[in-house]
């Protein structure tokens, strides 16, 4: 009865068309990168270029909740990885337990988290809190390693690079995790809820959803992710110091931006961001190949971001609003 | 000529129209938003742009401003072909709309807004002549109780729209566009509001007026243009037609009845407000609600009739006195608190807080009760399915288009999922603000039938409502509301027309 019934044969908004945008790019950056990168095909280098995704990638897939829910994203990524890093090596030399190890970072950075979901919640800007919880632990790290390297002596196995059935355990973890957050995202609950409070807040609100639950929980689970990459790199090198992950921070933004997961919530899928890691993986892998210096390698993965964003927020005024 | 000058026509039939649009076509991916429409407007005249929700008149609005590009068709204005498009081209050619969704820049000041994007404006004006020249403006719409250095985000949302339409005074056009400037306005608001057009009109400007308010057509419209499926009717002499045959017009069909029976009410009380203090009440409120009873409250702006709405859902604090539901005390101190009790809440903005604009119509439909359809934290693909198709098809929203993002539906369809959502929440009482903004008559007597049905399921229903039509047909008991008081609350059938305006005037009309 409606005007809007009678619309010819409706079919569905291509929803191909937002993804595309983001793998369409990925898929033809890789070809560019095989065609003048001789070296860029073989085995080794694909391997490298996973292993490098993978890291990146599951802390972008863990911060997706975060920005999907309108927090933005944190400015403290780095520290926060270093320190599990840190506290993982650091009790290991101690001579802990591995899974009392584990346990231990995992809790920890999770508590940390969720006392920065707290603040957020109770009305303090994000980024300003992350950025400030970033230097706070930077300086508590750098203050207790006193600037050293901190090492396992006799590490027993550097299982954090060694692999499963053939597969590397960084990338089996990446994939493990980006399928489970997106499979939480997309069906459950908690997942919607995060959505909408990134959708619209005051909407949020009415419909009875707790902002503070929902910004609490996706700080606690993107504290899951730091702890996971910390702890796989911990075991993988069996040492670290305050100044590890120096550029984790700026990759997981870019490759959450690039996989076209909008920066103000809402919208996007942690399934976007892995993408997106795996696209900024290789840009950078490909300028190192090329001989690229590290200023204009960060320049150019910059102009990527900032490419991206732009065509991709002209995408979705085009498509949704008015 | 310059947009400055305006012709003093005086509309007759011989006159070269002051704009003439012809076979306009345009698409949104599958939705074929105009088709093939013809448009006329003469010089002086006021034109009622009509038709469902959905039907493309703001598209048309759109096209004219310049906000999107036609697909195909010409646009003509005073004899000459022009493009409108970007809409810094349509300002020159001396056009000016005031949209169905606000465009004023909340953060900025009310004198701030009156010049922004307004030509000729110099960069580092004078604050004291700023506010002088927004003090006119602003008196001019009826809100000279407003201090130009006020916040827009702290106007209401009746104040935003007469602001709108001051910010389209300052600019000197020659054809002025009204899509839906009453739909936020209660009755002395739209007064005020038909009285600027009518002087603009005077002037010789020409008017284009959306609405789905048919009263007001009659009293300011010289011709009707209807628009349906996104096709055009000629345009009508308003003179010939009656509000009936609008309706049969946007309709194609006859409208059989606006306002559905009422059924019996129930013996107890479902929700009890005794004593209500809140933000916006000035002496304490009581009243009753029993289940199935649809409670009226109806006051000019800021009058407390929402402010009552607001304290029942708990969106405010703080609030005073009690408030049973089924003889149990009802906190109001969140909205978590009366939600999980069972009270539902649309409130009158639903670009603010009614609608997840980026979302599916099928996540909005769920989002109040989506946990209801979840198990252990999952929810049930099929059970959302199920129940948000439900809802949509008793509300005639195109099931194949769940899951298109609300923000791309017409306005009217907004609020129908705006309202329609609290459908699968199940709830006990249901709060309404203003719930047939900007909905078509079609689908406005498809609303109230709805607020009928779950009274007979034992809901107990308030409606805050600056509309005297509505409130009349639709409430079981109605109470007015004046300056933060209960004036009156009486039986629907212990009231008329005459003496609900008089009752919502108050003293003033006397
Ligand atoms: N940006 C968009 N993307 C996709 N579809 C759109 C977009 N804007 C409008 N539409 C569709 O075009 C059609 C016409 O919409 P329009 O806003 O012109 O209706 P309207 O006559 O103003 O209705 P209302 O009375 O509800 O305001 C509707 O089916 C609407 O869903
Ligand atoms: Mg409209």
């Amino acid at each position: 009865m409606s005007a809007e019934l009678s619309v010819a044969p409706a079919r569905h908004r291509p929803d191909w068309l937002l993804p595309a945008l983001t793998l369409g790019p990925a898929v033809a950056g890789i070809i560019i990168a095989a065609i003048i990168t001789p070296t860029f095909l073989n085995p080794d280098n694909i391997l490298s270029i996973l292993r490098n995704a993978s890291l990146i990638g599951i802390v972008a897939v863990a911060m997706t909740p975060l920005t999907l829910s309108g927090n933005f994203v944190s400015l403290g990524i780095s520290q926060s990885a270093m320190a599990a890093m840190v506290a993982f090596v650091a009790l290991l030399g101690e001579g802990w337990n591995q899974l009392a190890t584990i346990l231990v970072v995992l809790f920890g950075l999770v508590a940390i988290g969720m006392l920065q979901g707290v603040v957020v919640a109770a009305g303090m800007n994000p980024v300003i809190t992350t950025l400030a919880a970033g230097a706070i632990i930077f300086g508590v790290v750098s203050e207790a390693t006193e600037g050293r390297i901190v090492s396992v002596r006799d590490y027993p196995a550097t299982w954090g690079g060694g692999d499963v059935i053939g597969i590397p355990i960084v990338i089996l973890v990446f994939v493990v995790f980006t399928a489970l957050l997106t499979l939480m995202m997309s069906r459950t609950v908690t997942g919607r809820e995060t959505i909408l409070v990134g959708a619209n807040r005051a909407t949020a609100e009415i419909s009875g959803i707790s902002l503070a639950r929902v910004t609490i929980v996706a700080f606690a689970i993107f504290s899951i992710g730091l702890a996971i990459a910390g702890i796989l790199e911990g075991a993988a090198f069996g040492e670290a110091t305050a100044k590890s992950f120096p550029n984790l921070t700026i990759n997981a933004i870019a490759a959450l931006l690039v996989g076209g997961t909008a920066i103000g919530g809402g919208q996007g899928s942690p399934l976007r961001s892995a993408a997106g890691a795996l696209l900024i993986s290789v840009i950078s892998n490909m300028m190192v190949l090329n001989d690229f210096s590290p200023g204009g390698r960060l320049a150019i993965q910059g102009a990527v971001v900032a490419a991206a964003v732009v065509l991709l927020d002209l995408f979705r005024r085009r498509g949704v609003r008015r | 000529m310059t947009p400055g000058h305006v012709n003093s026509g005086t509309g007759g039939a011989a006159e070269k129209p002051r704009l003439l649009v012809r076979r306009l076509s345009k698409r949104y991916g599958n939705v074929q938003a105009l088709a093939e429409v013809d448009f006329e407007l003469r010089p002086g005249e006021v034109m009622a742009l009509l038709g469902e929700n959905g039907a493309g008149k703001s598209t048309l609005v759109k096209v004219l401003s310049g906000l999107v590009q036609p697909d195909t068709g010409t646009i003509e204005i005073d004899g000459a072909a022009v493009t409108l498009y970007p809409s810094a081209r349509s300002q020159t050619a001396g056009v000016a709309v005031v949209h169905q969704e606000y465009s004023s820049v909340p953060t900025l000041s009310v004198a701030e807004n009156l010049v922004l994007g307004q030509a000729g404006v110099p960069s580092l004006w004078l604050p004291g002549r700023l506010r002088a020249r927004a003090r006119d403006l602003l008196s001019a719409v009826g809100l000279d109780h407003i201090d130009p250095g006020t916040l827009v985000e702290r106007l209401s949302v009746a104040e935003m729209q007469l602001l709108e339409i001051a910010r389209l005074l300052v600019r000197d056009a020659r054809i002025l566009i009204f899509d839906e400037p009453t739909a936020a306005l209660a009755d002395r608001e739209i007064e005020r509001v038909l009285a600027v057009i009518k002087r603009l009109a005077a002037e010789g400007r020409s008017v284009i007026y959306v609405t789905h308010r048919l009263p007001e057509v009659f009293r300011i419209a010289d011709r009707v243009t209807v628009f349906r499926n996104g096709r055009s009717l000629p345009a009508r002499p308003t003179s010939e037609l009656n509000v009936d045959a609008v309706i049969t017009m946007m309709l194609g069909r006859e409208l059989q009845t606006m306002f559905p029976k009422r059924g019996t009410l129930g013996a107890q009380a479902l929700l009890q407000v005794e004593a209500l203090k809140a933000p916006g009440l000035v002496e304490p409120v009581s009243f009753v609600i029993r289940p199935g009873e649809i409670v009226g409250l109806t006051g000019q702006l800021g009058s407390g009739a929402s402010a009552v709405v607001e304290a029942l859902a708990g969106m405010v604090s703080p609030v005073s006195g009690r408030v049973l539901l089924d003889d149990k005390e009802l906190s109001l101190r969140s909205r978590a608190a009366t939600l999980k009790r069972g009270i539902a809440y649309c409130s009158a903005d639903r670009k603010r807080d009614g609608t997840f604009a980026v979302r599916s119509i099928r996540e909005n439909l769920s989002s109040p009760w989506v946990r209801s359809v979840a198990r252990r934290g999952w929810i049930s693909a099929r059970g959302e399915r199920e129940r948000s198709g439900d809802i949509a098809s008793r509300f005639a929203i195109d099931v194949k288009r769940l899951a298109t993002a609300v923000g791309a539906l017409s306005g009217g369809n907004q609020q129908k999922v705006a309202v329609g959502k609290w459908l699968g929440a199940e709830p006990r009482v249901m709060l309404l603000e203003e719930p047939t903004r900007g909905v078509d008559v079609g689908a406005r007597a498809e609303i109230y039938q709805h607020l009928r049905d779950l009274c007979a399921a034992g809901l107990g229903i308030v409606v805050a409502s600056s509309d005297t039509a509505e409130v009349l047909g639709l409430s079981d008991t109605i109470a007015t509301f004046y300056r933060g008081r209960l004036t009156a609350i009486r039986p629907h059938a212990e009231w008329t027309v005459d003496a609900l305006v008089r009752e919502v005037m108050h003293q003033e009309a006397a």
